[in-house]
C-alpha cells in the first residue's frame, strides 16, 4: 500500500457562486501545475446553473436563456470534458485538483470518480454503476445519478470532477440533452432510497472515500486558499 | 524534426479530437508550452510541447477525431533528425507509448518492439503532408452542431456520425443525411474509409455489410474498450501464426489437497487458494526450462527475456483486462495467489495503474470457473503464446494396471505463434507443466 498523498480539503458551505468557484479552481490548478501547492478537494453545491462543456451542441439547451432566467438559473459555457449538465442546491459537487504525475492517466481518473460515486451512494444504500456502453459516468438503469466532466491543465493536473445528485430538484434537467444523451434520463439518491437524502449527510461520506480511492489524507486547507470560495457563498 | 502525436491519455482511451489549435504554422513555442486543446470522452485537456522550436506543420484539421499516435503537428526543434517515428516516444510526456492503447494489449513499454510498433501504427497516421479528406470538421460527431434527432436516429440505424458529410448548412448532418447513410449503398458506389477508428477497428466495422438493428433489436454504440479489444484480438490473428496443443493433466492430487486445506489457506494468507497459482507456478517452471516460449519477435529478432511477468486475463464489467505479476518467477506459489488476487480485486474496480496492464512476457486464461471444458485462446501479442486453464472434471481414465479409476482431470492447452515455436517445442513446454502439476507436492510451497 503507497502512503497516501497529503491534500488539502475545501468544503464551503452554502451555495458557491459558479463563475467564482470555477475562477479559484482554475488558481487552485495553476498553482498546483506548478508545484506551489498540494493536491486540493473541493467539496462543495451551486445556485442553479447549467454548464456546458466544448462539445455541447447548442441545441442541447432546451430552454432559451429568459426561461432560465426568470428561473433564477445561469447558463455558463467552460472548458471541462463532456456535454451540457446542471448543478444546482441538493447535488453535491466534488473537484479533485489534483497532479496526475509523469504518466497520466486520464481515463484512470474518470474510473475512480466514477468509484467515489458507487461507494458513496452504497453506503447509503443505493445500487449505482457504470454503463460502459453508454457513457463515462454513474447510473441507475438508464438514469444517471452522477455526471462527470474533467480538465487537465498541460494534461498533468485534474480541473472540474463529479456532480451527485442528492435531493436535486430533477426538473432542472428538462432544459437540457443531458449529457448529449436524449434517451437517458437522470436521477438522485433521495429518487432511488426513497428518503430527503440531503448533502449535508452525503458530504462526509462522499470525502472519506475520495479519500480512500485518489489515496489522499485530507487536511484543512489554509484560510486565504477558503476565503474566495467563502466570499462567493451566495446563500 | 519532432512530432507531436495525439497522446494516451490512459489505456482505455483510443482516441482524441483535437478541439482547437493554440499554434499556427510558423510559431515559436517553448517547452511546455500548450499546442493545442483536445478532447476524448468526458476529459478535456491542453497538450504541451516537448521540445521547444518552430511549428511547421499542423497535419490535421480542427474537428478532427484521430487514433492515439497519430502525428498531429510537426515541430522544427533544430534536431534535424527526420521521421516521426523516431521522436514518436519523445514527443509525447504525456503518453505511454501509443501502442499500449488498450489493456489486452501487447504493448508494453520495455516490450514494445520499435517495429511492431511501426507496424501497427502505419496506418493509423494520415499521411503527414496531405490530411485525408475524412478527418476534415464538421463530420465528428459532436464537433458540429447535430440536433438530438439527428443523434437518435443515427444512433437507431447504427449509422457513426463521423463518416457521414453533411449536406445541410455549414456542412451540418441533416436527417436525410443520416437517412441516406443508412440505406445501402447502391451498386458500384464506393463507401467512404471510415475516419476516427484505429485500422484494426476500422477494418473491423467495415468487414461486413451494415445491418442496422431492426424491429426487436437493441443497438449500442461499440464502447472504447470493446473497441479497443476487438482492434487487439483481431490484429494478433492477423499478426501471428496461431497454432494449438492440448494436454490432459490428472490434478487429482491439487483437488485433493485443495479441498483439505483451503479454510487454512485462506486463514493464514487472507486470499482464496484456488488451482490458477498452482498453474502459474507449474507454467513458469516450464518457461524457465524452455525459455523461446517467454520470448517475443521483435523483427528479426528474437527476444527473450531472463524474467517472467505473467499476464493473467481478468474479465470485468468493461470487458476483458490483462493485468501482470511482474517478477512471478521470484515467486512462490502463495506470493503468486496473493499477488493474482490483488490484480484481479484492483482490475473489477477499476484501479489498476497503466503500469500494471503492461510488459507480460507469457499469459495464462482461466475460462475453467465458468465451465468450459477447451478453449482456443488467441494470443496476447507480443507473447509467444497463451496457456489456458479449463475445467476440472471427473473423468474414467486408465490408472496402473490397465484399471479404470475416477480421477480428476483437466485440459491444459497453449495457443502458440508458429513464427517462435515448432510443434514439438510446444508439446514439451506443455508435458513439462503436466509433469510439474502431477508430481510437485504443493503443500510445502502453499506454506500447508
Amino acid at each position: 500500500m503507497t502512503e497516501r498523498r497529503s491534500a488539502w480539503l475545501l468544503a464551503p458551505p452554502g451555495l458557491i457562486d459558479y463563475d467564482v468557484a470555477n475562477e479559484a479552481m482554475h488558481t487552485l490548478a495553476r498553482r498546483r501545475l506548478d508545484d506551489e501547492i498540494p493536491d486540493s478537494v473541493i467539496v462543495l453545491q451551486h445556485p442553479p446553473v447549467f454548464t456546458a462543456g466544448r462539445r455541447a451542441a447548442e441545441d442541447e439547451l432546451l430552454w432559451d436563456e429568459a426561461t432560465v432566467t426568470a428561473r433564477g438559473g445561469a447558463v455558463r459555457r467552460i472548458d471541462r470534458g463532456g456535454s451540457f449538465t446542471f448543478h444546482g442546491p441538493g447535488q453535491l459537487v466534488v473537484y479533485p485538483i489534483l497532479g496526475l504525475g509523469g504518466r497520466p492517466d486520464a481515463a484512470a481518473h474518470l474510473r475512480r470518480l466514477e468509484e467515489v460515486a458507487i461507494r458513496t451512494c452504497a453506503d447509503l444504500g443505493a445500487t449505482v454503476r457504470r454503463r460502459a456502453d453508454v457513457q463515462t459516468g454513474v447510473w441507475v438503469d438508464d438514469e444517471k445519478i452522477c455526471a462527470i466532466g474533467v480538465r487537465l491543465l498541460r494534461t498533468r493536473v485534474t480541473l472540474h470532477g463529479m456532480a451527485l445528485n442528492c435531493d436535486t430538484d430533477l426538473t432542472w434537467f428538462d432544459g437540457i440533452v443531458a449529457c448529449g444523451l436524449p434517451d437517458h434520463g437522470v436521477t438522485s439518491l433521495t429518487r432511488v432510497i426513497g428518503r430527503d437524502v440531503r448533502v449535508d449527510e452525503v458530504a462526509p461520506i462522499a470525502i472519506r472515500h475520495v479519500a480512500d480511492v485518489f489515496g489522499l489524507a485530507p487536511t484543512e486547507a489554509p484560510d486565504e486558499i477558503v476565503r474566495p470560495f467563502l466570499a462567493a457563498a451566495v446563500a | 524534426m519532432t512530432s507531436i502525436q495525439m497522446p494516451q491519455l490512459g489505456e482505455t482511451i483510443v482516441e482524441g479530437t483535437i478541439l482547437k489549435w493554440l499554434k499556427s504554422e510558423g510559431d515559436q513555442v517553448k517547452a511546455d508550452e500548450p499546442l493545442f486543446e483536445i478532447s476524448t470522452d468526458k476529459v478535456d485537456t491542453e497538450v504541451p510541447s516537448p521540445v521547444a522550436g518552430t511549428v511547421t506543420k499542423l497535419l490535421v484539421a480542427e474537428g478532427a477525431t484521430v487514433p492515439v499516435g497519430t502525428a498531429v503537428m510537426e515541430i522544427d526543434d533544430g534536431s534535424g533528425a527526420g521521421g516521426n517515428g523516431a521522436s514518436a516516444p519523445a514527443s509525447a510526456p504525456a503518453a505511454a507509448p501509443a501502442q499500449a492503447a488498450t489493456p489486452v494489449a501487447e504493448a508494453p513499454a520495455e516490450a514494445a518492439p520499435p517495429a511492431a510498433q511501426t507496424q501497427t501504427q502505419q496506418p493509423a497516421a494520415p499521411a503527414p503532408t496531405a490530411p485525408a479528406p475524412s478527418t476534415m470538421p464538421d463530420r465528428g460527431p459532436r464537433s458540429g452542431i447535430l440536433s438530438p434527432i439527428v443523434r437518435k436516429l443515427a444512433r437507431e440505424r447504427g449509422i457513426d456520425l463521423a463518416t457521414i458529410a453533411g449536406t445541410g448548412e455549414g456542412g451540418r448532418i441533416t436527417k436525410a443525411d443520416v437517412l441516406a447513410a443508412a440505406a445501402p449503398p447502391a451498386a458500384g458506389t464506393t463507401v467512404a474509409p471510415l475516419p476516427s477508428v484505429g485500422p484494426a477497428a476500422a477494418a473491423v466495422m467495415v468487414a461486413a455489410p451494415s445491418m442496422p438493428a431492426g424491429q426487436g433489436e437493441e443497438a449500442q454504440p461499440i464502447s472504447h474498450i470493446r473497441k479497443a479489444i476487438a482492434a487487439h484480438m483481431l490484429a494478433s490473428t492477423q499478426q501471428t501464426a496461431r497454432a494449438w496443443t492440448m494436454v490432459e493433466v490428472n490434478v487429482d492430487r491439487l483437488v485433493h489437497l485443495r479441498e483439505d486445506s483451503k479454510e487454512k489457506f485462506q486463514a493464514n494468507f487472507g486470499v482464496k487458494l484456488t488451482y490458477l497459482p498452482m498453474v502459474t507456478r507449474a507454467t513458469i517452471d516450464a518457461l524457465q526450462q524452455f525459455p523461446l516460449v517467454n520470448s517475443r519477435l521483435d523483427g528479426e529478432t528474437i527476444v527473450t527475456p531472463r524474467f517472467v511477468n505473467m499476464g493473467i486475463a481478468v474479465s470485468y464489467d468493461a470487458g476483458l483486462i490483462v493485468p501482470v505479476v511482474k517478477g512471478a518467477d521470484g515467486m512462490n506459489t502463495v506470493g503468486i495467489a496473493r499477488a493474482i488476487a490483488d490484480l484481479a480485486a484492483r482490475a473489477r474496480s477499476h484501479q489498476l495503474q497503466p503500469d500494471e496492464v503492461q510488459g507480460a512476457t507469457f499469459t495464462i486464461t482461466n475460462p475453467g470457473p465458468y465451465g468450459s471444458l477447451l478453449s482456443v485462446p488467441i494470443i496476447n501479442q507480443p507473447n509467444a503464446g497463451i496457456l489456458s486453464l479449463d475445467g476440472i472434471q471427473k473423468r474414467p481414465v486408465v490408472v496402473e494396471d490397465d484399471a479404470i479409476a475416477v480421477r480428476s482431470m483437466v485440459y491444459i492447452s497453449m495457443s502458440w505463434d508458429h513464427r517462435l515455436i515448432d510443434g514439438e517445442l510446444a508439446t514439451r513446454f506443455l508435458a513439462r507443466v503436466k509433469h510439474n502439476l502431477e508430481t510437485w507436492d504443493f503443500a510445502e510451497d502453499l506454506g500447508l
